[in-house]
């Protein structure tokens, strides 16, 4: 999944004359944290609620006004992201600097926004509880051809899979699948009968 | 006394001798009620029209519904979920699937007439959406039978103790301040839909009205009716409903091959005798139960021959008719019960009971927290 994909586009931008009054009022009309700061179609800067809220707090030695402009209290020249990286890349970087949100640029002009809300979307999306479906999770061999053989003996089943996840465990590759069926115990049973390590669903603690 | 409604026709609905869904399940119900030498009187409904169906369907799902069914091919019906290893086309299934709508139907213009307890011995297809076939479900009889009562100014209780998520009928309703929807579920971390959140509480004006209990897989029946009770009654005073609907599936069950909770049919008793009691206390005894789920041959037939014995207050029989399982035994796998009532687990059937039972008192508790904003 890309940055594309997720983020939201276009973005709220301001000047950077803006005051922190207009600014804050901006964020509170759209239920927004982050405004991207534009001159002509040039990116100066991020502002955030939290900046606003540190900046003009009563609890700071010289609290800044709410007429004050924008620019002393920004964020300069922040990080940025391109419309086709991949979004763990945009995660891994927000992560890494702590920081909620990056710009989206396309050839030099700002293109959208993505932020950690964005990012939760994508996870929601990518685990796929967006259709009806049955959740299988299977212990392949960390091998070539393993998911493939999981893969193909569900396509002969004419199952539909909705989505895959899964994570390196030791010598295990982990695998959850949404698939379009309520069936799952019974491709459990079958899934088994061919040598797979069914974790879910599985047998009742007390069989009848 | 109740009201049972059937026609023949429900038989129809079927997807093929392998599948889950079963008509036996019924017939096995009603040859149980007569070898136990009840009487069994049913009221004959219509089958519902295209103009009823599309008051909660979109038309254009229904007219690719009724043409898979009249032997035409739609390219695209996997899209609506038809034509899949769930919900395959089988000839006639428009008009099968409009014969439990209206049997649904029927049941609430009944209640609307002044009955009190009514029980549709079919139906129950809680996963239907506006527009997508699901899990076995083609039409949502429930929705459409909802919608009937509130039109006709009756707010709805809508409880839903099958197996899996009610997310049919939720879906559809999900806007609606006249409709208070409680789904008991297996959570949809582990079941299908992988819907039903204590999260999921409605929008709209529908907020706050739309309650949903998650259960743990292996949940026994003292967890089970342990959050009935804590949740059911508190929602019932708070809406003040006219009519409580009830989607019956027994795929709560122990025995069921589709699931993961372990009910007996002896909590079973106690939950429709809770429900018909709250039916008493809070909708002056209107209710009515449609069945749904329930894929265990040798415990479905029992649950809800249970319910239809309650439901006329008869008493239930300690052994069952050695006719009914000699005529039923190779159905069940060769192995017909012989009590009409499941022995109880085991103290020890379920090693994480504790940790189990501890879950799902605190998702009735988040229930509670995540609505009470929405409650005056």
């Amino acid at each position: 999944m890309l940055v594309r994909d997720v983020m939201t586009s276009p973005a709220v931008v301001i000047p950077p004359d803006t005051t922190l009054e207009d600014a804050y009022r901006v964020m509170y009309e759209k239920q927004i944290r982050h405004l991207l700061v534009v001159e002509q179609t040039h990116l100066v800067g991020v502002i955030t609620d939290r900046d606003l809220r540190l900046a003009t707090s009563a609890l700071t030695l010289s609290p800044h006004l709410p007429g004050c402009g924008i620019s002393d209290v920004m964020c300069r020249d922040p990080l940025t992201a391109d419309p086709s990286d991949p979004i763990e890349d945009a995660a891994f970087r927000m992560r890494e600097r702590k920081i909620g949100c990056l710009p989206v640029m396309e050839d030099g002009a700002v293109v959208g926004i993505i932020t950690g809300i964005d990012l939760l979307d994508a996870l929601l999306r990518m685990t796929g509880v967006d259709k009806p479906s049955g959740r299988l999770e299977i212990r392949l061999p960390d091998q070539p051809g393993e998911l493939a053989r999981l893969t193909s003996f569900l396509s002969h089943r004419d199952v539909n899979i909705h989505s895959i996840l899964s994570h390196p465990e030791g010598e295990w590759l982990r695998t959850v699948l949404r698939v379009g069926s309520i069936e799952t115990r019974a491709l459990a049973h079958d899934l088994r009968e061919d040598g797979f390590d069914v974790v879910w669903p599985a047998e009742k603690p007390w069989p009848r | 006394m109740a009201e049972v409604i059937y026609h023949p026709a429900y038989r129809d609905y079927s997807f093929g001798e392998d599948h889950s869904f079963s008509p036996l399940r019924v017939d096995m119900v009603l040859d149980l009620l007569g070898s136990l030498g009840h009487r069994v009187e049913t009221v004959a409904p219509e089958p519902a029209t295209h103009q009823e169906i599309v008051e909660v369907h979109s038309d254009y799902y229904v007219r690719r519904v009724a043409a898979l069914s009249a032997g035409e091919t739609v390219p695209d019906c996997e899209e609506y979920g038809l034509g899949t290893p769930d919900n395959p086309v089988f000839p006639g299934m428009d008009e099968a699937a409009r014969w439990l709508v209206g049997g649904a139907l029927h049941g609430a213009r009944m209640i609307d007439g002044g009955a009190k307890r009514v029980l549709q011995l079919g139906g129950g297809l809680h996963h239907a959406q506006r527009n997508i076939a699901s899990g076995f479900c083609i039409y949502n009889d429930l929705a459409i039978a909802i919608q009937h009562l509130t039109r006709r100014g009756l707010w709805v209780a809508y409880l839903d103790i099958d197996v899996h998520h009610g997310d049919g009928v939720q879906q559809i309703l999900y806007e609606d301040k006249r409709v208070l929807t409680m789904s008991f579920h297996e959570s949809g971390q582990y079941l299908f839909p992988g819907t039903g959140d204590v999260h999921e509480i409605g929008s709209g004006l529908g907020r706050g009205y739309k309650l949903n209990v998650p259960l743990q897989p292996f949940t026994e029946g003292e967890s089970y009716i342990e959050v009935l009770q804590q949740v059911v009654p508190r929602a019932l005073r708070q809406f003040s409903p006219a009519v409580l609907v009830v989607q019956a599936g027994a795929d709560a069950h122990v025995d069921d091959p589709l699931a993961d909770l372990m009910l007996t049919t002896l909590d079973y008793e106690r939950i429709f005798r809770l429900i018909l009691g709250w039916a008493d206390e809070h909708t002056g005894g209107r209710v009515l139960f449609t069945l749904g789920g329930g894929y265990s041959f040798r415990a479905t037939p029992r649950v809800w021959t249970l319910l239809y014995l309650l439901l006329h207050d008869l008493p239930v029989p300690k052994e069952l008719p050695e006719a009914w399982r000699s005529r039923w035994s190779a159905v069940m796998g060769g192995q017909a019960p012989t009590q009409f009532h499941d022995a109880p687990l085991p103290a020890n059937a379920v090693p994480a009971r504790a940790e189990i039972e501890r879950r799902n008192r605190q998702t009735a508790d988040r229930l509670f927290e995540a609505v009470r904003p929405y409650w005056f």
